[in-house]
Formats: C-alpha cells, sequence, structure tokens
C-alpha cells in the first residue's frame, strides 16, 4: 500500500471522487486538487454539496458558481508554498446552474423568458430528482470543453448515495421525467391547437387528465404544461450533452476515485461502488478509506507492562493509570488491525492503489488539513 | 463532557416535547435516527400515543428499534408506539384516494402508465405528498375524537434535503394559485410553522462540519420553514479518560519504547478538549437547549441501542424535584 494517487491523478484530466455520505470526499476532492495544482496543472475542484464544506476547508466564507482561486495569499497564510499551477474552486448553484443552461442554450427567446419567470421553474429546478446530478455534468461539460483558459484537471465531488451508479443515472432519469411520453400526452392540446393560452381543461379535456386535476388543481397541471412547453426544443441539445458527458465520464483519462471509511462495512461499500462503476465501463483509479486507525506500535513489540509502570511511576502516576494507558494502546491496536484488514481485503477488488489514510488530528477544515491529506494520500507512509 | 454548556431546563425541555410535531435534523450520519427513534421511544413510554415517522429511508428507524419495518402504514411496534416509513408513491397514493374517494377511479387513472410518468414529472410531488401524509396524521382523530397521535416525531432526511422538504408546504402554498393542493398546501405549512404545535430539534456531532451543518440547518428552518427551535443534541461526545494532572504524567513519559503509549493518550485527551469546544460552539452559537449524549458502544446490530439516549433525554426532562411528566 505504499503507492499513492500520484499515478493515477497523472493519467486523469478528470477525477470524480464517489462514495456514501460523512466519508470525508469534500475534503479529499479538495486535496486532490490541491495536489494538481502543485504538480504544475490548472486546476478546479467543484463540488455540488450545498453545504458550504468545502468553503469551510478552503477558508473561504462561501464558494459560487463561479470559479474562485484559492490564491497564493492564502496558502502563504497557512505556511504553504503556492502551487505551481492554479487552484480554483466552486461550487453547483443549481438554479444558477438551470438558468444558465436555459439562458446559453433555449433557441427561442420569447419562451426563454417565458420559462425564466413560470413559478413553476423555480421550483423544478431545486427540487426535481435528479435535477443537481444533471446539473453537476452540464458544468463539467461546460469546464471540459472550454476552449479560452482551459483546465487541465477537473476534480469533481459528488452527491452521497448508497449506489454509484445514482450518479450516473440521475440526468437519464431527470430527462425523461421532462421528456417522455406522458408529458407530451399533456402538452398535445397546446400542439393540436396551436395556441398557446389555450386552456387545456375544457369540456374537450382527457378524462384522465381531468381526473388528475381532481388531484392537482388544473392550475397545476396546467403550470406544468406550460413548463415543458418552455422547455421543448430544448431537449435534444439537453440530450447532446448528456451524451458527451457520458463519453467524458467513460473516457480513459478520466478516473473515479472511491472514498470510503474503513471497517468491514465501510469496505464493503466501496467495494459495491467499484463493482458498480466497473459495469457501466468506468475507470476505477483508486480506493481512498479515510479516518483509520494507526497501530501505535506500526508493527513493532508492544513494551511489557511491567516497563509501562515503572515508567508511569517515576513520572508520579499510579498504577491504574500505566493500566489504562496500556488499555487505550490495545483498544487503537486492535482497531487498527481490524482497518488494516479491511484495506487488504479490497486489493484486487478495486483496481488500482487501495490508501488508508489515518484520522487526522481536528477535522480537516483548513488548508493545513488539507495539506495533511494530500500527503496521506500522495506520499503513504512518508 | 463540556462544564460550559449550560444544562438545559427540564422546564424547557418538556414544554418542548409537549410539541405534537417535533422534527429531528442534522448533517448525514450524525445520529439523527437514533435520536428520533429514542424521542418517540421516550414519548411513548410517558404515555403519548406517538408516531415516529421516517421520511423515504432505508427503514433505518426500524433497524434502530430492532423491529420489522411498516412502509406507508403505521404499525404499533410497542406500546404507544407506531412507526411509518413513508415513500412518495405510497403517500401519493393515499392523497389521490383522499381527494378522489373512489378506488376504482384510483387504480384506473392513477396506475396508467402515462399518468404515473407524468406525476414523477411535477417537482416535489413527492415531497409535499409525504409531508400531507404527516399532516393528515397530525389531524387524525380517534374513535373518541381525541388525537390518533398525541405525537408525531419525524426523521428528517439530511441538512438540504430537510429544508427542501419541510419548505415544499409553504413553496407550494405560494407557487400553486388556487385550488385543492393550494389549499392542503396551507394546512402543511401552518402545521410546520406553529409555534406551539411543532419544533425543529437539531443533532450533531461534536465535529467541525456536522457542527457546522447543524447551524446552518438551524438558521435555514427558521429563515427558510420558519420553524421553532426544539432542541440540541450533541451526539456520541467521548468521555473523560484521563485528567488534566494525568495528562502532564503521560507527557512527561520520556521513553521512546513508549512513545506508542504517549501519543494514544494524548490524542484520546485531545480529541476529549476538540469535542468539548465544538459542543460549546454549538450550544453557544445556537442558542438551543442542548443535551449532550456519550459516545456508546454500539449494540451487536451495529445501531446505538436507543435506550442510552431515552436515558439522556430521560435525564434532561427531569427536575430536581422529580417532577419528569410533559403533560
Amino acid at each position: 500500500m505504499a503507492e499513492g494517487l500520484g499515478p493515477a491523478l497523472d493519467r486523469a484530466r478528470c477525477v470524480v471522487c464517489v462514495g456514501p455520505g460523512g466519508v470525508g470526499k469534500t475534503s479529499t476532492s479538495a486535496a486532490i486538487a490541491m495536489e494538481g495544482a502543485a504538480r504544475g496543472r490548472r486546476t478546479v475542484v467543484l463540488t455540488i454539496d450545498p453545504a458550504r464544506r468545502l468553503a469551510n476547508a478552503l477558508g473561504m466564507p462561501s464558494i459560487g458558481n463561479v470559479e474562485r482561486e484559492v490564491d497564493a495569499a492564502a496558502f502563504e497564510a497557512a505556511n504553504l508554498s503556492p502551487p505551481e499551477g492554479r487552484m480554483t474552486a466552486m461550487m453547483l448553484d443549481i438554479k444558477q446552474a438551470w438558468d444558465d443552461v436555459v439562458t446559453r442554450y433555449h433557441p427561442d427567446p420569447a419562451k426563454r423568458k417565458k420559462l425564466l419567470e413560470n413559478r413553476m421553474y423555480v421550483a423544478m429546478s431545486t427540487a426535481l430528482a435528479g435535477s443537481q446530478e444533471y446539473m453537476a455534468m452540464e458544468k463539467l461539460y461546460q469546464l471540459a470543453s472550454r476552449k479560452e483558459d482551459p483546465l487541465d484537471l477537473i476534480v469533481l465531488d459528488t452527491p452521497p448515495s448508497n449506489h454509484a451508479v445514482d450518479f450516473l443515472e440521475a440526468p437519464s432519469r431527470m430527462l425523461n421525467a421532462l421528456d417522455n411520453d406522458a408529458t407530451r400526452w399533456l402538452l398535445e392540446p397546446y400542439t393540436s391547437r396551436k395556441r398557446f393560452s389555450t386552456k387545456i381543461f375544457d369540456a374537450g379535456s382527457s378524462f384522465f387528465l381531468r381526473t388528475i386535476s381532481r388531484f392537482t388543481g388544473a392550475e397545476l397541471l396546467q403550470e406544468l404544461a406550460e413548463l415543458l412547453a418552455g422547455f421543448s426544443g430544448m431537449f435534444d441539445g439537453f440530450k447532446e450533452r448528456a451524451k458527451a458527458v457520458s463519453a467524458i465520464l467513460g473516457a480513459d483519462d478520466t478516473s473515479f476515485f472511491v472514498i470510503s471509511t474503513p471497517g468491514a462495512a465501510g469496505a464493503e461499500a466501496a467495494r459495491q461502488f467499484s463493482r458498480r462503476l466497473a459495469e457501466h465501463e468506468i475507470h476505477v483509479g483508486a480506493a481512498v478509506l479515510n479516518r483509520a486507525t494507526i497501530d501505535p506500535f506500526l508493527g513493532e513489540a508492544v513494551p511489557s507492562p511491567a516497563a509501562l509502570e515503572a515508567a508511569v511511576r517515576a513520572a508520579g502516576g499510579t498504577d491504574d493509570l500505566a493500566r489504562r494507558l496500556y488499555d487505550e494502546a490495545e483498544r487503537a491496536r486492535v482497531v487498527a488491525a481490524a482497518h488494516r484488514e479491511s484495506a487488504a481485503s479490497l486489493v484486487g477488488d478495486v483496481p488500482g492503489p487501495v490508501l488508508l489514510v489515518p484520522q487526522l488530528g481536528r477535522d480537516v477544515h483548513d488548508l493545513v488539513g488539507l495539506h495533511q491529506l494530500r500527503n496521506h494520500l500522495f506520499r503513504p507512509g512518508e | 463532557m463540556g462544564p460550559s454548556i449550560p444544562t438545559p431546563d427540564p422546564v424547557v425541555v418538556r414544554a418542548l416535547l409537549a410539541r405534537r410535531v417535533q422534527v429531528v435534523a442534522g448533517k448525514g450520519g450524525v445520529g439523527r435516527t437514533t435520536v428520533a427513534a429514542s424521542l418517540a421511544k421516550r414519548l411513548a413510554r410517558d404515555g403519548h400515543k406517538t408516531l415516529l415517522l421516517e421520511v423515504d429511508a432505508p427503514d433505518d428507524a426500524a433497524h434502530a428499534l430492532g423491529v420489522a419495518p411498516a412502509i406507508d402504514t403505521p404499525r404499533e411496534v410497542e406500546n404507544n408506539l407506531w412507526l411509518c416509513r413513508l415513500t412518495p408513491e405510497g403517500s401519493m397514493r393515499e392523497y389521490a384516494l383522499l381527494v378522489l374517494k373512489f378506488k376504482a377511479l384510483y387504480n384506473l387513472v392513477f396506475e396508467n402508465r402515462l399518468v404515473k410518468y407524468l406525476l414523477r414529472s411535477i417537482p416535489a410531488l413527492g415531497e409535499f405528498t409525504m409531508l400531507g401524509k404527516t399532516w393528515y396524521h397530525f389531524e387524525e382523530k380517534a374513535e373518541d375524537g381525541t388525537p390518533r397521535y398525541a405525537r408525531i416525531v419525524m426523521d428528517a432526511p439530511a441538512t438540504g434535503h430537510a429544508i427542501t422538504f419541510l419548505a415544499v408546504a409553504r413553496t407550494v402554498a405560494e407557487v400553486v394559485p388556487t385550488g385543492v393542493m393550494r389549499e392542503f398546501a396551507e394546512k402543511m405549512a401552518n402545521m410546520i410553522e406553529s409555534k406551539d404545535d411543532a419544533c425543529l430539534h437539531v443533532v450533531c456531532l461534536p465535529e467541525e462540519m456536522p457542527v457546522n451543518e447543524g447551524l446552518d440547518v438551524l438558521r435555514m428552518g427558521q429563515e427558510r420553514v420558519r420553524m421553532a427551535p426544539g432542541l440540541g443534541f450533541v451526539n456520541r461526545m467521548l468521555d473523560k479518560r484521563f485528567t488534566d494532572a494525568e495528562r502532564a504524567v503521560v507527557d512527561a513519559l520520556d521513553d521512546p519504547e513508549l512513545g506508542p503509549f504517549t501519543r494514544v493518550a494524548q490524542l484520546r485527551v485531545d480529541r476529549e478538549h476538540w469535542q468539548t469546544d465544538l459542543a460549546e460552539r454549538f450550544a453557544a452559537a445556537s442558542g438551543l437547549p442542548t443535551v449532550v449524549v456519550p459516545e456508546t458502544v454500539p449494540s451487536p446490530t451495529g445501531w446505538p441501542a436507543p435506550e442510552h439516549v431515552v436515558a439522556v433525554i430521560d435525564a434532561a426532562a427531569k427536575s430536581a424535584d422529580g417532577e419528569a411528566s410533559d403533560g
């Protein structure tokens, strides 16, 4: 397990960090980006976590929808040398990202304006299942295909999920929810009568629609129809870009890093993620198990309790304290063994290195902490 | 545990436990489910018919309680304690039946493939109907006319999702012009925003990010959901294994052979100190009456024993004179 993430990073233009919630995905993404920048690459880390975690860790009050550079001064303030390359960070603001996409790609200016003003549009952009993942992909596409000020490395943090494929499949599920037989059927009254203002709930409207409208209220269905109509003309573009992003995700220079925790359950989660990704022909570059306990004796012989007792007594402590110190170390040794075993069990199941990253002091919440994390990821055992 | 976290006033704790709707929120992985299950157990034991609702989650509450899952239909899992996991599909079905009244009509329309698709494309409809079902149980009456459930404890989704979920009623009430949905939305929003009936408990761990997110969820809960604050829970607080004097002894050990013992003990003491700092910060910044839950050894199922947290809540609700009931 001496190999770090360096080789995998050097091969990748795009790194996607996936894993269950609460395993340090966001911090790990930021630490990887830091290393990329230190290796001279123009690097961006994109987080889709609305909870400001990355901003916290980078010492920024907030990160917005536009790239913001972690400047030399921030590194210097943390007593770190500024990177050879450049490190920027951004957070996906879902609503803003939708607005950008609609503004950029909508073919019809009048419809575009109407869409942006639709009251359900706002709710849809933030609440439709898969919307977040879809927009992360739109953003990834924008970043990857950017011609001016091109990027050398994109590190993508993903929302916590129980299945790696959630992230991969969410966009198609979302697009499918907006554009399918059912929505086209709802829109039929518009398209057949060629008059946008026509109310769809008149005497002639279908029994089905009338029944649903008893459930939702006719106005809601009306608004939904208007919303969907507003999107018409955009779906082909949505699909094209989704396809382009699929190609990026499956490309040789894209690497997925599975982030989890040590122990049997954490390792099993990592194994499942890795397996599902492989099924989708996605390259898994490494597995990272964060917050591991490290054997305090590093495999060396454990001194005898008598030696500890004597030393504690000499320092003015009781035998009881000596016993408790011994127990404490013993506990750590047992946990560390279990953690090592769980990591070893992944070797072979995960293509690439499996890294056990020790629990770092107080949580990783600043550049210094990220720097430490980065050293463990890229220079393990040093 | 930190002496400077003020012990919550038992009178205040009891007043909060008397609210009919208690929502438990916080970052993923901090122990929301354990706290929600324990609160529900405590309320049920106090004689209140209590419904523990889990929002579209993988039956964690059932695991925490060590009982079989109950999906979409509440089931009494112990005396006075009902469990129910809400799903968008199940809630939608119930809501549709409530509005349409006829099962045949429901089956005809809502089991239709196109209709299913269409409903899926309505943003937040799943959340809306799940909150609607919560409201339905809030209003539900027993045969004698008293509320079917005296307390509803909701194990909410993690941080941002919880806020979107709880805000959906007000959002719909503002977005949908008129009609049956808006009427429901108004009633649901009134329940959530009631200062007498509802409160938002926030759970965190004594770690940096969980504390920050706990504070975020509280702020958003107040600003965006207009929910009254409830209790704060700092979960899994390490007990103090070494005193400061002992730490000094450990620091004085200078035999390099014994270095591992020193480092392990120092790390432990340092962690205890950080945790105290963070717990104090959470209590001070949130302003919530904050209950500290000591770390416990998980049960064989991997879930911390709810009994442990029940005892902690019990202690927080108990006055010196032994008064413990919350009415």
